[in-house]
């Protein structure tokens, strides 16, 4: 069978195509000009039509093929773990990303809406584009799967956001590493639309075990110069011939391995985890700050 | 006047045609001294002045002979031109050069000749690539083969395409396969005898492989010999049920040739789909082998499989270098390979026959090779619903990089990642032309990969040296006489190394990362270095 399904290749381009110009036999070239008329006919049909200011015509043609198909729904799950698993986790339980079993979801609960957000991205996180990676068929496939597993609800956030505010620049000193809206620090991540791109739970563990994760980066590096003295700090930069860091005070150090005794790469975060110097409710009132963090902006 | 000035300017007239005629005949009588012919190609291993294939000769060394470089002066190598090709995508070429010109092939269908002089390209070939043409791994192209004043490579819809080395233009263009289906292009072409031998990619996309070979006057095809055998041939029986029509078994990389057996040696990729090893039962032959084949007609002469019903997606596409050994005593024609999954081997060339095996990393899966070469397998090591660790990770061990063999140093140069993966297994179902690896794999952070360039003794895969690096080495390396071994780092670092001590001696930050395979040739009487680093292609030799 599979012979047979490439006989048709068998042939080279070059009996059929060539190279040089106005070889083409006149009965060819009527055809074609034929061809290129009907074409462009269709094309201006087609571009009036996109015009037609009917946006719920153009929503409607969007509509999910495999709605509630479960067989779909395993080959999306197959695509999901592929494509999906690095941010979302295996089991679209969220990770670095929003966890996709909760239901609800910040660009709409439609599958329209979880269409856009594949295909085109979502500017200001970490979600990447896919209409050109993959065929709308395995979008639509991997949003019935997406759907399907919405079974539980989203872990509540129960703090108060304004007193985590509070101990966010006071209390718990984050603001000294972190930024948020033009203030605080910059030896951290910069949060101001952090509630956007990670998950309750992401954040949560951030606070209580900063090592849980480097996939962002944030390891440290402690370089150890010919006299004996060290300098720590967050890694920008670490090659098979120089390193660059920045240090607690946020000063900028750069390197040559040849010009130093030692260079090591620590899996360790440089923020303390605050389970023990936190209450829980104290947590939870950081976690409902941080949690809200850029997503009053998405929802205008 | 007008009568008595006539026979001046007649004269003028046969004179201004003798010096035209002169002109134009010059410099094709200087090409055709330096055309490529077959001859050339049989020891263009030891033709220093030029690169004439992507191994450099058909045994894929990739040793040049020249040393004026060497590990005393390295230290003062300076760029001489870089060429900004502006075309996205990093380049995993292997430059040819041949008489004052070099030959670079570029991501998705680019293609340029470079004066040797000063770097500026004298021809750009391109061709659009079709909307909906993918691969696993962005549309990179490996670099050409030649013959002649005829340059071959392949586009990556599936397109072999001769071009007019002198202008670049197109000669013809042949189908090989479609891209529909899942199929792409990205090698480069062998050229033995009169032939284009072209391998194929799509194994992640359940595509049934094969290497063809077309001729290279008409583009036409002179034999195809299928990686996955159909029921009822030999080997035929290794596929459970109709599995073999999406079996995979790619040749995306380029193979050698020995020209006194007429065999040509090629690595042949995973089964697919890559992690679910259910859905087809059996050894699945002629995955992850070496596949040797008679040169004229494509006939199988004798396979190997390194990795029986691989589930790990341990392609065997790493160069299958040719090399004379001694080993245990015997005089022994020799294919090396260090594969993707964990072990270098060397195998009897003339027959197949497996010599022995090494792990150069971590290896888990195995608890080494049997006499009879096959792995003695320690069980539980499949990927799983959940996810199961397994070491090497998926690109192995030493992946398709291209690799260098020293005869000076005896040593056998590769890269390798040290570490381990978790492995997913998800069960899908096929679709033509879309992605069936069915699934996936993730790092262990906690326990990150490292990486080094190893130098192995090719008869007994003796570690010999074992240079750690921080980033992982992403190019081809490249031997000299000058007892320098080159390549490059992900970061954008192209280094020398001491070819015996296994020492960097020389860097350059090239500002991208160091995918192509770096070449040495001799320009006006001085050896140079050439690489491609991101969209670059740079090339270095000693200051004046």
């Amino acid at each position: 069978m599979s012979s047979k399904r490439h006989r048709d290749i068998d042939e080279p381009l070059a009996g059929a195509v060539s190279f040089s110009r106005g070889t083409s036999a006149n009965g060819h070239r009527k055809l074609a000009l034929r061809a290129r008329l009907f074409n462009f006919i269709v094309r201006v049909l087609a571009a009036a039509l996109a015009f037609v200011p009917l946006l719920s015509i153009a929503q409607q043609e969007r509509a999910n093929p495999f709605h509630g198909d479960a067989e779909a729904a395993e080959a999306g799950r197959g695509a999901f773990r592929i494509y999906c698993r690095p941010c979302h986790g295996i089991d679209a339980k969220g990770g670095r990303g929003p966890d996709l079993t909760t239901g609800n979801y910040m660009a709409g609960n439609r599958d329209e809406d979880l269409f856009v957000v594949i295909a085109e991205g979502v500017s200001g996180t970490d979600m990447a584009a896919y209409e050109d990676r993959l065929p709308e068929e395995t979008i639509w496939s991997m949003i019935s799967y997406i759907r399907m597993s919405a079974i539980e609800g989203e872990t509540p956030v129960t703090g108060d956001p304004a007193a985590g505010e509070k101990l966010f620049w006071e209390k718990a000193q984050c603001g000294n590493c972190h930024r948020i809206g033009g203030r605080g620090g910059r030896l951290g991540p910069d949060l101001t639309t952090v509630g956007r791109s990670r998950t309750p739970a992401y954040l949560r563990e951030s606070m209580t075990d900063p090592n849980a994760d480097f996939s962002g980066g944030y390891q440290t590096l402690i370089v150890t110069t010919l006299d004996g003295g060290t300098i720590e700090g967050i890694e920008k930069n670490y090659d098979n011939f120089s390193a660059q860091l920045m240090d607690a005070q946020e000063n900028f150090h750069s390197f040559l391995s040849s010009d130093v005794r030692s260079i090591k790469r620590e899996l360790r975060s440089l923020m303390p985890a605050y389970g023990g110097s936190l209450s829980a409710q104290e947590i939870d009132d950081l976690l409902a700050y941080l949690a809200g963090l850029g997503r009053e902006e998405s929802q205008q | 006047m007008r009568t008595s000035l006539a026979p001046a300017m007649h004269a003028a007239r046969v004179l201004a045609s003798i010096l035209l005629l002169a002109t134009t005949l010059a410099p094709s009588a200087a090409l055709a001294a330096e055309a490529i012919t077959n001859e050339r190609l049989l020891s263009a291993q030891k033709d220093a002045e030029s690169w004439l294939m992507y191994g450099k000769g058909y045994s894929a060394w990739r040793y040049s002979e020249l040393s004026e470089i060497d590990t005393s002066n390295v230290a003062n190598l300076v760029p001489q031109w870089i060429f900004q090709n502006g075309v996205e995508g990093k380049g995993q070429t292997t430059p040819l050069v041949n008489d004052g010109l070099m030959y670079v092939t570029g991501p998705s269908n680019h293609a340029w000749a470079l004066d040797l002089l000063t770097g500026r390209p004298t021809w750009h070939y391109s061709s659009t690539v079709p909307k909906g043409a993918h691969g696993c791994c962005g549309q990179p192209n490996r670099g050409f083969a030649a013959l002649g004043d005829r340059l071959f490579k392949v586009n990556y819809e599936g397109t072999l395409v001769a071009l007019d080395a002198k202008t670049g233009n197109p000669l013809w263009e042949t189908f090989v396969a479609d891209y529909k289906k899942g199929y792409s292009a990205t090698g480069a072409p062998l050229l033995v005898k009169n032939m284009v031998v072209v391998g194929i990619a799509g194994a992640e996309f359940g595509t049934r492989d094969f290497l063809d070979a077309y001729d290279i006057e008409t583009g036409k095809r002179v034999w195809r010999f299928w990686t996955i055998p159909e029921p009822g041939e030999p080997g035929g029986d290794t596929w459970g049920a109709d599995s073999w029509q999406r079996g995979g078994g790619s040749t995306w990389t380029t193979g050698t040739y020995d020209p006194d057996l007429n065999l040509i040696y090629w690595g042949t990729g995973n089964p697919g789909p890559d992690m679910d090893g259910d859905v087809r039962p059996g050894d699945n032959l002629y995955s992850c082998s070496i596949i040797a084949l008679d040169a004229d007609t494509g006939e199988l002469k004798w396979h190997y499989q390194f990795t029986p019903h691989d589930v790990h997606d341990w392609d065997a596409v790493a160069d299958p270098v040719l090399v004379d050994l001694k080993i245990e005593g015997k005089a022994t024609k020799a294919v090396i390979q260090a594969n993707r999954n964990g072990y270098f081997y060397a195998l009897d060339r003339t027959n197949g026959k497996f010599l022995f095996a090494r792990a150069y990393t971590e290896v888990d899966w195995s608890d080494g090779i049997g006499m009879d070469g096959r792995p003695i397998l320690i069980p539980g090591k499949d990927p799983t619903e959940e996810g199961n660790k397994a070491c090497p990770g998926l690109g192995g061990g030493h992946n398709w990089h291209p690799t260098a063999y020293s005869p000076q140093t005896g040593l056998y140069y590769f890269d390798s990642r040290n570490g381990c993966q978790i492995y997913y297994k998800t069960k899908q179902g096929f679709v033509e032309g879309q992605w069936y690896q069915a699934s996936t794999t993730d790092n262990i952070t906690s326990d990150p990969a490292t990486s080094s360039i190893l130098a192995v003794d090719p008869a007994t895969g003796e570690t010999k040296w074992n240079l750690e690096l921080i980033s992982g080495s992403s190019s081809g390396l490249l031997a000299t006489a000058g007892g320098l071994v080159f390549g490059g780092d992900g970061d954008g670092n192209f280094m020398a190394i001491d070819a015996r001590a296994g020492k960097p001696l020389w860097r350059f930050q090239t500002g991208g990362s160091v995918r192509g395979s770096p070449i040495s040739y001799r320009f006006r009487g001085k050896q140079y270095i050439a690489v491609a680093a991101g969209s670059a292609l740079l090339t270095f030799a000693l200051p004046e």
